[in-house]
C-alpha cells in the first residue's frame, strides 16, 4: 500500500506540468474600457500590468492583471478615492488544467460608488505564489487560506496560512486542481485508517493560538510526505503543546 | 407482558390498595428480560449527532408537530456519557470520523445506533475524496434509515425499530451481542478489504485501475 | 497585589500559617501578603460535536477566568467537496447539490445557482419564472430566519419561541412539498426555468401561511423583545463598527445591524427587486441585538415582498421556450419521436455554454451570497464551480467580536452570525 502511494506522490513531487502561460494569455481584450470608470483608469496608470480585459455575462467588468504588481493594483484600487473598493467580495482560485496557470479571482465591490470588478490573477504552476490582500481587507483572511489548502497556492504576508477545510496533516495533495482525482488519491481503506489515527485533540496548545506570526508553509505538502505516511501523521509537530 | 399472579388467602390490608383496584394483587411477576427491556425501550435517551441536512428533520422530529417526546425520548442528551442511542444524522467527513468514533467510544452499554440518512449510510451523492462511505465501515450500526433526508416519520419508524430490536433482547446474553473487541476502540469497525469492497464497483481511482488492468495500480491516475 | 489581615490561634505545626511562618509570633496577628497564585491561561475547546455550535463548529477558546482572549474557530468537519462534485456534472446536474449546501434556506440556493449559469449563457427567463422565484426566494428568506430565531432562543434560555418557529417551519415544508415533493432537499429550479409551475391551489395555502404568520412573528416579538432576560444577553454583545464590518467582510443581517444599508436586492438589483416597495432595516450598534431586531423586520419585510409578488405573478409559460435548454413535455416526450430524442440528447449531452465566467451575487438570507461559474467554448459541466458563502466569511469575524466576552456571550455571538456549516465547509 505503502508503495502505491509513494510512486503516486512521486510522480506529483516530480513538479507540476509545463506551464504554457503565454498560449493561454493569448486572448484579446474587448470592450470599451470607457464605461468602466475603474477600468479606464486601470489602464492609463497600470498599462503595464493589465494583461487583457473583458466583459463577462453581459455587463461584468473583468481585468487581467500579473502577479508581480498585484498587490500594488489592488492597494490603489482599494485607496484611491475614485475607484474605493471597500468590499472585497470573495477571494477564489480557478484552475483551468493542461497546464495552464491556476488563476486566483478577487471579486470586488464598492458600497460607495455601487461599482463591482473582477481582477483575475494568474498564477504560473512553477512559483503558485502571490501576496496576500489580509492587510487591505480582513475578509480575505479565510478566503486565501481556503484557496491555499484547495489550490496550494501560497500567499505571502498571510499571518496564518494553514490548511481549513481538509485536515492539517491532509497528504494527498491541493483537491481542488485538475490532477487531483474526485476520489482522493489513496485507498478507500487507507483513507479510513487514516482518518482514525488523527489525533482529535491537535491545536490545544496556546502556542498554536497565536495567530498573527507567519509561520512556515510548505509550498509543496507532497513531496514534505515521507514513505511511511502514518508515522508521520502521529509525530506531527504540533502534538509538541500542552494536551489537556 | 409477564403474568398477574393473584395469590389466594392474602389479607384484606394488603389488597386494599392494589394495583387495579381495590381488591386486586399489589405485585405482578415478570421475566426480567422483559422488565429491563420495557423500561430501556420507553425510556431511549438518544445523542443527535447531527451534521447536516438531517439534522435539520431530527429537529422537526422533535418539535412540536411530531413530538418524540411520545417514545420517552424528549431527553435529547448532548453528552455521550448519559446516552443509550446515537442517532447519526448527516455527512460524515473524514476530518470528524474520529470524533464519531471517540462519541461512541464514550458511550456507556447497552447502547443502539441509527445510521439516518444515505449520506450516512453509504455516503450519498457524495462519492468523493472527503466522505466517509458509510459510517459503518467506522462504529456499528443497528437500524439504517433510507431517504436525503428523511421525513421525520422515517426517523420515528427507525427509532420504533430500535425498540423492537430491544424487545427481543436478552439480559443474559446482551453482552454477548454487544461485546466489543477492546482492541477495536479507536479503530476501524469494518476491516480494510471490507472497506474497499464498499467503494466499488466505483471505487477510487487506485482501485478503478487494479480493476480495469488486473495490475495493481502504479502511476497516478488523473480523471478530467 | 491584595493584602490581607490574617488570625489565627496556634497550630500544631507552623505549615498551617498561610506564609509558613514559623519564625513569627502565633499568637500575634500579623500581616501577609497573599500569596501570588500562579495564573495561566485556560483553554477550552467547543465542538465539533455540541449543541450550542449549530453544527460540527469547533471553537477552541483561551480564557482568562470567564473572559475570552481569544478564539480559533476549526471548521472543514463537515468537507462535502461540493465544488470538485460540481466540475463532474452537467449544468442541470448540480441544482440538486446546491439545497445540500444551505439546508435551511434550500431555495435560495437553487435560484442563485440556476441564475449565475442563465447569466453566463444569455438566457432570458420568462416573467412568470422571475417572479415565482421571487416568491420562493424571499419564501426561503422567512424559512431560514425561522429557524436562527428557534436555535437562537433555545441559546439563551429560551424554549418557547422553538416551537413556534418549527410550527411555522412546519408549514412552509408542506409549501416546498406541495411544490417539489421534499420537505429540504428542493431541487426546484432548472436552467431557464422551473422544474415545474406552481401546482393549483398553492398560492391559496401561501396566502394562509401569510395571513398567519404575522401573527407567530407578533408573539415572539412579544416573548423576546422587551425581555430583560434576552436584552441583558444581546444587547452590547458582540458589538463591531460600520468600517469593521465592511472591511471584515460581513453581509447580510449582521452588516445591516452595524448600520451599513447594503442590501443586494437594492444596491445590485435582479429579477426587478427595484420595482418592489420594501424597506431594507439598518441597525444602529451592531451587537447582536441589533440583529435580532434586523431579522426580525425583514422576515416582515418579506411577507409584504411576497404579497406584492403574488398580486404581479403573470401568466404565460414558467421556461422559455428554447428546445436547447427547455427539456419537451413528459407527454411529448413519450408521444411524439421528436420530443423522445430532443429530450434524450438534452439529458446526455446537456446545454453547452460559452466561454467565460459569471459572477451572480444574490441576497441570502445569511447575506451575500455569490455564485461563481466558469466555463470554456462549449462546455456542458464547468471548469469551475464556485460559491462565495455568506456564513464562512462571517464566521471568520468571530474572533474579533468574542475577544473580550464571557464565554455565554461567545455563544450568544455564534448563535446571532446565523451560521449554517453545510454551506461554510461546503
Amino acid at each position: 500500500m505503502a508503495d502505491q502511494q509513494k510512486s503516486d506522490l512521486d510522480l506529483v513531487a516530480d513538479g507540476p506540468l509545463e506551464s504554457v502561460g503565454e498560449q493561454a494569455l493569448n486572448e484579446t481584450s474587448s470592450g470599451d474600457p470607457s464605461l468602466h470608470p475603474s477600468v479606464e483608469s486601470l489602464l492609463e496608470r497600470f498599462p503595464d500590468e493589465v494583461q487583457r480585459y473583458q466583459i463577462a455575462a453581459g455587463d461584468q467588468w473583468v481585468v487581467w492583471v500579473g502577479p508581480d504588481r498585484i498587490h500594488e493594483v489592488l492597494t490603489w484600487l482599494k485607496d484611491d478615492e475614485a475607484q474605493a473598493y471597500d468590499m472585497m467580495s470573495d477571494v477564489t482560485g480557478v484552475d483551468y488544467g493542461g497546464g495552464r496557470p491556476v488563476e486566483v479571482v478577487y471579486q470586488m465591490f464598492s458600497t460607495i460608488h455601487g461599482r463591482a470588478l473582477r481582477i483575475r490573477c494568474p498564477i504560473p504552476l512553477e512559483s503558485m505564489e502571490t501576496d496576500s490582500v489580509y492587510d487591505l481587507w480582513k475578509s480575505a483572511d479565510w478566503l486565501e487560506r481556503e484557496v491555499y489548502d484547495l489550490f496550494g497556492i501560497t500567499f505571502n504576508g498571510h499571518p496564518d496560512l494553514r490548511r481549513i477545510l481538509m485536515p492539517d496533516d491532509y497528504a494527498e495533495g491541493h483537491p481542488l486542481r485538475k490532477d487531483f482525482p474526485l476520489r482522493g488519491r489513496f485507498s478507500r481503506a487507507e483513507q479510513t485508517r487514516l482518518a482514525l489515527t488523527q489525533d482529535v485533540e491537535r491545536f490545544y496548545s496556546t502556542e498554536d493560538l497565536k495567530a498573527g506570526e507567519p509561520q512556515e508553509v510548505d509550498t509543496d505538502e507532497l513531496s514534505a510526505v515521507p514513505e511511511n505516511a502514518s508515522d508521520d501523521l502521529s509525530g506531527s509537530d504540533l502534538d509538541d503543546g500542552e494536551g489537556l | 407482558m409477564g403474568l398477574i399472579d393473584k395469590i389466594p388467602g392474602s389479607g384484606s390490608t394488603r389488597t386494599e390498595g392494589g394495583m387495579f383496584g381495590p381488591g386486586s394483587p399489589t405485585f405482578l411477576t415478570s421475566k426480567v428480560d422483559a422488565l429491563i427491556n420495557w423500561g430501556r425501550m420507553n425510556s431511549l435517551w438518544p445523542m443527535p449527532f447531527g451534521t447536516a441536512c438531517c439534522a435539520i428533520e431530527m429537529m422537526a422530529s422533535a418539535a412540536s408537530n411530531y413530538d418524540l417526546a411520545r417514545f420517552g425520548m424528549e431527553r435529547m442528551s448532548f453528552s455521550p456519557r448519559q446516552a443509550d442511542v446515537l442517532i447519526c444524522a448527516g455527512r460524515v467527513p473524514y476530518k470528524l470520523a474520529p470524533v464519531l468514533r471517540r462519541i461512541w467510544d464514550q458511550m456507556p452499554q447497552p447502547k443502539w445506533s441509527i445510521s439516518m440518512g444515505a449520506c450516512a449510510s453509504s455516503g450519498g451523492v457524495f462519492d468523493v475524496y472527503s466522505m466517509v462511505q458509510g459510517i459503518d465501515t467506522i462504529i456499528p450500526v443497528d437500524v439504517y434509515i433510507p431517504g436525503c433526508p428523511p421525513r421525520p416519520e422515517g426517523l420515528i419508524y427507525g427509532l420504533m425499530m430500535i425498540q423492537e430490536k430491544i424487545r427481543q433482547e436478552s439480559l443474559s446474553k446482551h453482552f454477548e451481542h454487544r461485546a466489543e473487541d477492546p482492541a477495536l476502540v479507536a479503530r476501524p469497525r469494518a476491516s480494510e478489504q471490507e472497506v474497499i469492497g464498499l467503494s466499488g464497483p466505483f471505487g477510487n481511482s487506485t482501485q478503478q485501475e487494479e480493476l480495469s488492468t488486473g495490475a495493481p495500480a502504479a502511476s497516478t491516475s488523473i480523471e478530467d | 497585589m491584595a493584602s490581607k489581615t490574617v488570625e489565627f490561634q496556634v497550630g500544631q505545626g507552623s505549615e498551617m500559617g498561610v506564609g509558613g511562618g514559623g519564625a513569627l509570633s502565633p499568637l500575634a496577628p500579623f500581616d501577609i501578603d497573599e500569596p501570588e497564585l500562579g495564573t495561566e491561561q485556560m483553554l477550552i475547546n467547543i465542538g465539533p460535536q455540541h449543541p450550542a455550535t449549530h453544527g460540527v463548529l469547533r471553537l477552541v477558546c483561551e480564557l482568562d477566568g470567564e473572559t475570552v482572549t481569544s478564539v480559533t474557530p476549526h471548521i472543514g468537519y463537515l468537507h462535502s467537496s461540493f465544488e470538485k462534485l460540481g466540475e463532474y456534472r452537467t449544468w442541470n446536474q448540480i441544482v440538486p447539490l446546491t439545497d445540500r449546501m444551505d439546508y435551511l434556506a434550500p431555495l435560495i440556493y437553487n435560484c442563485a445557482y440556476v441564475m449565475s449559469v442563465e447569466k453566463l449563457m444569455g438566457i432570458d427567463v420568462t416573467e412568470r419564472c422571475k417572479v415565482v422565484r421571487v416568491i420562493l426566494m424571499e419564501l426561503d428568506r422567512i424559512f431560514g430566519h425561522l429557524l436562527w430565531l428557534g436555535t437562537t432562543a433555545i441559546d439563551v434560555g429560551a424554549f418557547t419561541p422553538f416551537l413556534y418557529s418549527f410550527q411555522q417551519r412546519e408549514k412552509i415544508y408542506s409549501l416546498h412539498e406541495a411544490l417539489t415533493g421534499a420537505r429540504i432537499t428542493t431541487s426546484a429550479t432548472r436552467v431557464g426555468g422551473m422544474m415545474a409551475d406552481l401546482p393549483e391551489g398553492w398560492l391559496g395555502q401561501l396566502g394562509e401561511f401569510l395571513d398567519n404568520f404575522p401573527k407567530t412573528l407578533a408573539e415572539v416579538h412579544h416573548l423576546l423583545t422587551g425581555n430583560q432576560i434576552h436584552i441583558g444577553r444581546t444587547q452590547g454583545i458582540g458589538a463591531i463598527s460600520a468600517d469593521d464590518a465592511i472591511n471584515y467582510g460581513f453581509t447580510g443581517p449582521n452588516l445591516r445591524a452595524a448600520g451599513v444599508p447594503y442590501d443586494v436586492r437594492k444596491d445590485r438589483p435582479y429579477y426587478d427587486y427595484e420595482t418592489y416597495d420594501f424597506e431594507v432595516p439598518v441597525g444602529q450598534h451592531g451587537d447582536c441585538y441589533d440583529r435580532y431586531l434586523c431579522r426580525m423586520e425583514e422576515m416582515e419585510q418579506s411577507v409584504s415582498l411576497i404579497r406584492q409578488a403574488m398580486s404581479r405573478l403573470p401568466g404565460g409559460p414558467i421556461n422559455v421556450e428554447d428546445p436547447g435548454i427547455t427539456l419537451p413535455s413528459k407527454t411529448d416526450a413519450m408521444s411524439d419521436m421528436e420530443s423522445m430524442i430532443h429530450h434524450f440528447k438534452l439529458i446526455t449531452d446537456g446545454i453547452p455554454a460559452p466561454a467565460g465566467d459569471c459572477y451572480m451575487p444574490i441576497e441570502a438570507s445569511k447575506g451575500e451570497l455569490g455564485m461563481y461559474v466558469v466555463a470554456e467554448e462549449g462546455d456542458t459541466k464547468p471548469v469551475r464551480w464556485r460559491v462565495r458563502p455568506p456564513s464562512f466569511v462571517n464566521l471568520s469575524v468571530i474572533p474579533k467580536l468574542a475577544e473580550g466576552h464571557l464565554v455565554s456571550d461567545l455563544i450568544m455571538i455564534n448563535a446571532s452570525l446565523d451560521i449554517v456549516l453545510g454551506e461554510i465547509d461546503r
